[in-house]
């Protein structure tokens, strides 16, 4: 009930936090419960020790959590349209090992290799959309026989030897590589003035279309706050290693990928047909199209996640890709407020997901807890939140019906 | 309404099935079709020995002991004959390939179960047309198993422990911290590995941090790795012991990743995959455990015929007893290996494990082999 009372603020509270709160806040229980249980995790974990808040243990996390959250935007991105695509997991291991193939056995470049891995993963995405499409296939049968072929490709191109070493290269220093203190100062500068360019010039577009914009002091305040975020950050990562690559490349791309989602004529559509997929039809959008493209977005940054988990691993093996990937990376966005069933949730939900994910699997290994304990947590957790989440909309859903 | 509630239905299910699918993928193999019994017509007077083996998933089963048990049963007696099957991970097709087998007049079942405990009714069966059974590799539980021919795997964690508890000692580290990265809490093997570990270094090393690793996922044990460097500290442990080369990557790219030389830190491994064998050879791994598949598949092809020609067990071999539940087993249990940098010549190269063409695969692994004398 007190989330309803947040709702307007929030709308108050600057254009950016309005962007980000607008579609959550249209039933969902907005980001702000799931800052509340990321809270409430990292409480109880620095309690339990108190190096889980140290710079380290924060870069730490991060860098576990880089390949997972890139995976799960795609995930977003498809679960927005209402369909489900089960075999991310099996197309990050296996564009993996085609690129450690590439460069390890064919001495392909290793950028070269990276970028096949990525094309790769685009034409398992259009297969996808393509028997979705054409042949009215549920996404989910699809996606899992497609998985299975998936997984038996990468065992056959690992071959006899299975696992792969990367040597240094440029795959490996994609999550290697930290940027030194005053560069990243200036990374977040440069971010600071771009979420400022961009909120003046939507509340001047605001303004010439003749809508309302809430006032100067309220927008200065909301990047104001996003500012200090930034800052927060680059202060606490320049106490360990850095500002790691890979977190900018994770951000860049959740930045890309909302703005297409919330400001672009595609992103609108996306909406539309996870929202009625008769209805956006009748309204002229070419779904089939929308769908094509969201499946062969899913699979690239599918297989982006799999040469970031690479590069972390500096290796390919059986097993990439495989294990709870796929789980992990579908339970963040839901976590966070995207919906299952199509038509809500943000691209933001997927970093936030992974931050509660990865804070809950980083704190238990720091602990050292038993395997038992782990799985049973976990699945606690995910469980919990999922129904606090699922509770909080139906409660806005009764209040707005009265 | 109802197609919208059915729809939902159908999300939940997919994903439900998605997860049984992908968590169950990791431990039971990837089904790939059968491959059935390629037994041939009769031979009359020929010896008949069945391989019945369990998967296809790990490269072992169809590139190492598939080929070496034949050739040594062809060796032993060229007139003999192998009716040979895989069972892609599943104990019913196994069941059926036991079966066949048997009809087709199998004098000895050498049988590598899928699963130990449903085994015992291929043993029964075979009993019952008095068809000995030699258990390969995995022991079948609570039947009237002839022999037992595998590795030791209590012996396997001991020799991990001794030689890292040998390097510390060398290194002046005795009696300070260690991290242990054990397998998979669901692996038998993955305990027995873990207490002999335990046996050797309780008392004489610090557990800083202990964990079991599901899946023996090298991503796991990497981020297990991360956080045993935080709760310990950069410069809070001496080695870490990991019970297999994939979990030994891992923990390797996570002192990696910290900025930890891994050549200041012994680790342990097992399986020399040939990823090991290269890191080994980089000094960032310091050892592994070779188990010579071609020794266990030699060991099984000699029982077997001399069971078939019922001629007893070679005098060559020493046999121990393992209980399976319901017999103590008579046993030929073979000593795995220590692999380090200066034995990699003499163990997996010399047995052709590997050959050095595929170790060498980049320059700084030239450069490394020279050093050891592999070119």
């Amino acid at each position: 009930m007190s989330d309803e009372r947040e709702t307007p603020t929030a709308h108050g509270a600057g254009p950016m936090i309005r962007e980000l709160g607008k579609k959550l806040a249209q039933g969902e229980a907005g980001p702000l419960l799931v800052l509340l249980m990321v809270a409430a995790i990292w409480t109880f974990f620095q309690f339990q020790n108190d190096r889980f808040l140290s710079p380290g243990n924060l870069t730490n996390l991060m860098l576990q959590q880089s390949a997972v959250a890139t995976i799960s935007i795609g995930i977003v991105l498809i679960l927005l349209l209402g369909e489900i695509d089960l075999s991310v997991g099996a197309v990050s291991g296996f564009c993996a090992s085609v690129m450690a193939v590439l460069i390890v056995n064919n001495h392909l470049p290793p950028e070269v290799a990276a970028l096949a891995a990525l094309g790769l993963g685009a034409f398992i995405g259009l297969f996808n959309g393509f028997m979705v499409t054409r042949f009215r296939i549920p996404s989910f049968v699809v996606t899992l026989a497609g998985s299975l072929t998936l997984v038996g490709l990468q065992l056959y191109v690992l071959g006899e030897t299975g696992t792969i070493n990367l040597a240094d290269n440029f795959v490996t220093r994609l999550t290697s590589t930290f940027f030194p203190p005053l560069i990243s100062w200036a990374v977040a500068g440069l971010a600071i003035v771009l979420t400022l360019a961009f909120a003046l010039a939507g509340r001047t577009r605001r303004a010439r279309a003749g809508l309302s914009v809430g006032p100067l002091w309220s927008l200065l305040v909301g990047v104001g706050v996003i500012a200090a975020s930034f800052a927060a950050l680059v202060a606490v990562v320049n106490q360990d290693r850095g500002l790691p690559l890979v977190m900018v490349i994770v951000i860049v791309l959740a930045l890309a990928f909302a703005y297409v989602t919330e400001r672009t004529r595609f992103g609108r559509h996306m909406f539309a047909v996870g929202g009625n997929a008769e209805a956006a039809r009748r309204a002229g959008i070419k779904i089939d199209h929308v769908r094509m493209l969201v499946f062969v977005l899913g699979s690239t940054l599918a297989a982006a996640g799999g040469v970031l988990a690479a590069s972390r691993l500096t290796a390919v093996n059986q097993s990439s890709g495989g294990s709870d990937l796929l789980l992990m990376a579908i339970a963040g966005p839901v976590i966070a407020g995207t919906s299952l069933f199509g038509g809500r949730g943000t691209v933001w939900s997927a970093i936030m997901g992974a931050v509660v994910i990865g804070s809950i699997a980083n704190g238990m290994d720091l602990l050292a807890y038993a395997s038992s304990v782990k799985f049973i947590v976990t699945g606690a957790v995910l469980i919990a939140a999922v129904t606090i989440e699922s509770v909080t909309r139906m409660r806005r859903r009764g209040t707005a019906a009265r | 309404m109802h197609g919208r509630r059915a729809l939902r239905w159908f999300g939940a299910a997919a994903l439900v099935m998605g997860i049984v699918v992908t968590l169950g993928g990791c431990s039971s193999g990837t089904p790939t079709g059968s491959t059935g019994t390629t037994g041939t017509a009769p031979a009359a007077g020929g010896l008949k020995i069945a391989l019945l083996l369990p998967e296809t998933k790990t490269a072992r089963y169809e590139t190492q002991d598939r080929p070496l048990f034949e050739a040594k049963v062809k060796e032993l007696a060229p007139d003999a004959q192998i009716l040979y099957s895989n069972a892609n991970q599943d104990s019913a097709q196994q069941q059926s390939q036991a079966d066949a087998a048997l009809t087709n007049g199998a004098q000895v079942l050498v049988l590598d179960p899928v699963d130990s405990a449903a085994a015992a009714s291929i043993v029964t069966k075979a009993k019952a047309k008095n068809v000995p059974v030699i258990s390969y590799d995995r022991l079948i539980l609570n039947a009237p198993v002839d022999y037992y021919v595998s590795f030791d795997n209590e012996q396997v964690g001991k020799l991990q422990g001794q030689a890292l508890l040998d390097k510390i000692t060398k290194d002046g580290n005795a009696g300070k911290t260690i991290v242990m990265i054990n397998g998979a809490p669901t692996d038998n093997n993955a305990k027995l590995f873990k207490a002999g570990a335990h046996s050797i270094l309780d008392g004489k090393v610090k557990i800083g941090v202990e964990y079991d690793t599901p899946d023996w996922s090298p991503d796991k044990a990497q981020t297990e790795m991360d956080q045993a460097i935080t709760k310990l500290g950069k410069t809070g442990f001496v080695a870490v012991y990991c019970a297999n080369d994939g979990t030994c990557g891992g923990a390797i790219a996570a002192m990696k990743g910290a900025g930890i030389d891994p050549k200041t830190r012994p680790t342990t491994g097992q399986d020399a995959e040939l990823a090991g064998i290269q890191r080994i050879l980089l000094g960032e791994q310091f050892m592994t455990i070779y188990k010579a598949i071609k020794a266990e598949a030699n060991t099984a092809a000699e029982l077997a015929v001399a069971l078939g020609k019922g001629t007893g067990v070679p005098s060559s071999m020493t046999l121990s007893k393992v209980n399976n539940g319901q017999i103590d087993v008579p046993s030929v249990l073979l000593t795995p290996v220590p692999v380090t940098i200066d034995t990699i010549k003499t163990t997996v190269v010399a047995d052709g494990f590997w050959t050095t063409q595929q170790i060498l695969n980049t320059p700084a692994l030239i450069a490394a082999g020279k050093a050891v004398g592999l070119q």
